[in-house]
């Protein structure tokens, strides 16, 4: 495994409210590095500050305080059409709530980011469909959100997050809506993308079965890391129950 | 308890609330403006002399009437939006059904009833500040125009408090025969765009038929008289609406297949088009009506103001004749730098006026004769003493030359024979200026002077293009008033209609445009997006009206003398700049809320 970064977070805090009103620190100095190929997790109770971190790391939000970089290229202070060029060809995002434009077909909705970027017609086609065949959506690319089910919809929102090849794929709780049997479809194919196309991934989770899928877990509690956890040559099972005893004594 | 939860909810969505109220008070105030000219029996009779402007305005009443009915339906789903998600929260809480009902009926009552009142005293303010513009703008004159008509604004109330009552019943089935989980996430579902060709062509056919008997009928209105008025507003209105229904669907089906969806968001904004393809046909119908109506009031309207001078030069070819001018009116005819100028002497005896031929063989007094069939288009001639005798337009001379003498016969002697009359001679001056309409002010100082030499000259004795142009103003100034006035109500209307229903749709387009952001959309990308979907929206009508105009205008041939398409091109210009001002204001408002 290769050890460059591919991201770094220095000293990371974010405080909610202006100064003055009923201000609420949710990330109180945030430090790790994730390495090119690596699939990493965060895991927390609810409220813990996930969701928070992860809009930080994705450009969604701007932190208080503190610098991230992805691929060399500090992003905190990104803005306008940098921050959207940024958003557009280097990360990837999968929501728990899928975020797919219901207007729009599957195959409108992966090939979005392509002609945002005003890829050439003749391009487009073909990227879509090798996307669609890896994540086994080929059949539904005519169907509108609403006639797939909550599998499906996911994996469209993972095709169309991949479908740029981004340096970094975030996911907040992707598999939060999904039945056991879409959320370990779904985590198998994370798997698969991480090995087959090196596309770092940072997920997010409060479910020790989906954080059981990753490389390396970072426990966060009141806005910081308490802990973490390599996998390293342990079986997902194993690992899965080292997670849950884990959490036993970190959520004391 | 609740009542203060409801409170907190109107609150936090002042700004929705606002659109709300001003698109309903912009709309009973319109309401108010058209039935207070409407109804007020005395000022349309006063002012047109037309019998069949009142029954013109009857339909137009009907017409608005059904146009607030979609307008109240289309403000009440907006506020249905707004409350859904609120009152979705308040049932999950456990509160009663019975309750909410209450609420969402008081809640309706109150918009609506509030709206319309401040709505009604809006509209007694634009009535005042509208037709003082026009009066004041182009010189009309209207009698008996009252900005505060009470029936107008009971009509007004009684339709809207009706409305609104049927309103707030429909929210209170909507809402509690809903379950609380699907108000919540009421998000609205994809219409799967679907080429039916058969149908769309059924659709398409039927849809032109409908049209093309409308346009008929409005060639015809002489024949067919007011039937011809409602068959064209059914025809119309239905041929619009089938001939939208299919073309838009098919249209967008066939430009997502051309490579140009696959640039930028141009794919999402035909998605979004075709997303909400069924609610917009109907709107889009009824914009392109409002469009038409709009329009063709303004045009006519126009058309009237630009005739006013046409048929005031036919009618003499001098602006004034004045007898026995004083030096103190010579000044002031030369300061108007008349493009003719003659004097004659006269004589006035007891069955005749006896002029000097040999005045009129020097200075051919000249005559405005009616060519062919056409009652606008004259020929000038310019008449010897012997021509003006026999000519059958010497009655121009008679008017031009002051009190008395206007019924006398008018003869012409030998300037011996003249010369034997021992009556005193007097001086009879014509002139005529470049444009009496420009020039009205100095000439009234004129007639005003004479007026006060010669006692036994009143109103209409002054004779000439000036007189002419006092009375066909008056005349016409109803008619001209009513076409702007008219047009720019019609236009307002539609502006909110289409206003209202492309916001009521932002607030579900608000987490798409979130989205796109999310995923690295620019900023004049989004920007673009906004104002190639509202600009679809509001040119599509538009193209439908002005066709609707085109053809329409034929129907105020009969009114008209002359041409009603003369000179179309300045009122279309004006309503071209107004409507562009319209999508303007929506696209500023939709950005504000959508990507805040
Ligand atoms: N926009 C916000 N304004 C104020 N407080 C917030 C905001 N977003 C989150 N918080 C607070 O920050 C804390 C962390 O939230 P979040 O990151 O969403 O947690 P998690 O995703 O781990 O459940 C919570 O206490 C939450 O109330
Ligand atoms: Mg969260």
């Amino acid at each position: 495994m290769s050890t460059t970064p591919i991201m770094t977070v220095t000293d990371l805090h974010k405080t909610y409210g202006k100064a003055g009103s009923k201000q609420y620190e949710a990330l109180k100095g945030i430090n790790f590095d994730v390495n090119a190929g690596e699939f990493v997790g965060i895991m927390g109770a609810s409220g813990s500050g996930k969701t928070t971190l992860l809009n930080m790391l994705a450009t969604l939000d701007q932190p208080t305080s503190g610098e991230v970089t992805i691929n060399q290229q500090p992003i905190t202070h990104l803005k306008g059409n940098q921050l959207a060029d940024f958003r557009a060809k280097e990360i990837g995002f999968i929501f728990q709530d899928f975020n797919l434009l219901e207007t729009m077909t599957a195959y409108e909705n992966i090939a979005l980011p392509l002609t945002l970027q005003n890829t050439a017609a003749k391009k487009i086609k073909p990227a879509v469909e090798v996307v669609a065949a890896h994540l086994g959506i080929a059949e539904f690319l005519n169907n509108y959100p609403n006639e797939l089910s909550g599998g499906q919809k996911q994996r469209v929102a993972a095709a169309r997050a991949l479908i740029n090849e981004p340096a970094m794929l975030f996911g907040d709780e992707p598999t939060g809506a999904l039945d056991s049997k879409s959320a370990r479809e779904l985590l198998d194919l994370f798997t698969t993308i991480n090995r087959e196309q090196a596309v770092s991934i940072l997920l997010v989770t409060h479910d020790p079965f989906s954080a059981s899928y990753c490389q390396r877990i970072l426990f966060i509690k009141d806005g910081k890391i308490g802990q973490e956890l390599n996998r390293a040559d342990l079986s997902r099972k194993a690992f899965y129950q080292q997670i849950l005893d884990t959490l036993g004594t970190f959520e004391q | 308890m609740l009542t203060k939860l409801a409170m907190t909810g109107f609150q936090k969505r002042w700004r929705d609330y606002l659109v709300l109220f001003s698109g309903l008070i912009m709309s009973s105030a319109i309401f108010y403006m058209f039935e207070a000219l409407a109804t007020n029996k005395t000022f349309l009779k006063q002012n047109t002399g037309i019998s069949m402007v009142g029954m013109i305005f009857q339909f137009g009443s009907v017409l608005l009437t059904i146009i607030t009915l979609v307008y109240i339906g289309y403000a009440n789903s907006f506020l249905l939006s707004m409350r859904k998600r609120d009152y979705g929260l308040f049932m999950l809480v456990g509160a009663r059904k019975g309750k909410i009902g209450q609420l969402i009926w008081l809640e309706t009552l109150l918009v609506g009833i509030t709206a319309t009142i401040v709505g009604i005293i809006v509209g007694t303010l634009l009535t005042i500040g509208l037709s003082q513009l026009l009066i004041s703008s182009l010189g009309l004159t209207l009698h008996h125009l009252s900005a505060w008509y009470f029936p107008a604004a009971l009509t007004t109330l009684l339709l809207y408090v009706g409305l609104f009552l049927l309103a707030g019943f429909f929210n209170l089935i909507a809402l509690t025969k809903t379950p609380a989980l699907k108000l919540l996430h009421s998000n609205d579902q994809p219409n799967r765009p679907k080429l039916k060709p058969v149908r769309q062509l059924v659709e398409v056919i039927l849809g032109l038929i409908s049209i093309a008997i409308g346009y008929w009928a409005m060639a015809n209105l002489d024949k067919l008289q007011m039937a011809g008025i409602g068959i064209a507003l059914v025809t119309i209105v239905l041929g619009t609406y089938l001939l939208f229904n299919a073309i838009f669907v098919w249209l967008v089906v066939l430009l997502k297949r051309l490579p140009f969806a696959n640039r930028g968001l141009n794919g999402f904004t035909l998605s979004q088009l075709s997303f909400r393809i069924r609610n917009y046909t109907k709107i889009l119908s009824i914009v392109a009506m409002l469009f038409a109506l709009a329009l063709g009031a303004i045009t006519v309207g126009m058309g009237f103001h630009r005739q006013v001078p046409l048929m005031v030069n036919g009618g003499n070819a001098y602006d004034m004749g004045l007898v026995n001018t004083t030096g103190s009116q010579k000044a002031q005819i030369k300061a108007l730098n008349p493009t003719t100028e003659s004097t004659y002497r006269f004589k006035v005896g007891k069955k005749a006026v006896y002029y000097r031929a040999s005045d009129f063989d020097q200075h051919p007094f000249i005559t405005m004769e009616q060519a062919g069939h056409n009652q606008l288009k004259f020929t000038v001639k310019h008449n010897t003493a012997k021509q003006l005798l026999k000519s059958n337009a010497s009655y121009q001379l008679n008017s031009l030359q002051g009190s008395a003498q206007q019924r006398l016969r008018t003869q012409m002697l030998s300037d011996a024979q003249y010369a034997k009359l021992t009556q005193p001679e007097q001086r009879l001056t014509v002139f005529a200026t470049a444009d009496v309409t420009a020039h009205t002010a100095a000439l009234k100082k004129l007639a005003t002077s004479q007026r006060h030499r010669d006692t036994g000259l009143q109103g209409e004795m002054l004779g000439g293009r000036y007189t002419g142009y006092q009375l066909i103003n008056s005349m016409y100034s109803g008619l001209e008033f009513m076409g702007f006035f008219l047009g720019v109500a019609f236009l307002a209307m539609l502006a909110s209609c289409l206003m209202f229903k492309i916001l009521s749709g932002a607030a579900a387009d608000q987490h798409r445009y979130v989205m796109l952001n999310k995923i690295g959309t620019r900023k004049a990308q989004l920007n673009g997006a906004l104002r190639k979907e509202i600009a679809v929206l509001f040119i599509l009508p538009g193209i439908v009206g002005v066709v609707h105009v085109l053809f329409g205008l034929k129907m105020f041939s009969f009114i008209m003398v002359g041409s009603p398409y003369t000179g179309i091109w300045l009122p279309f210009l004006i309503f071209a700049g107004l409507y562009l001002i319209y999508y303007l204001i929506t696209v500023q408002i939709y950005r504000r809320i959508v990507l805040q």
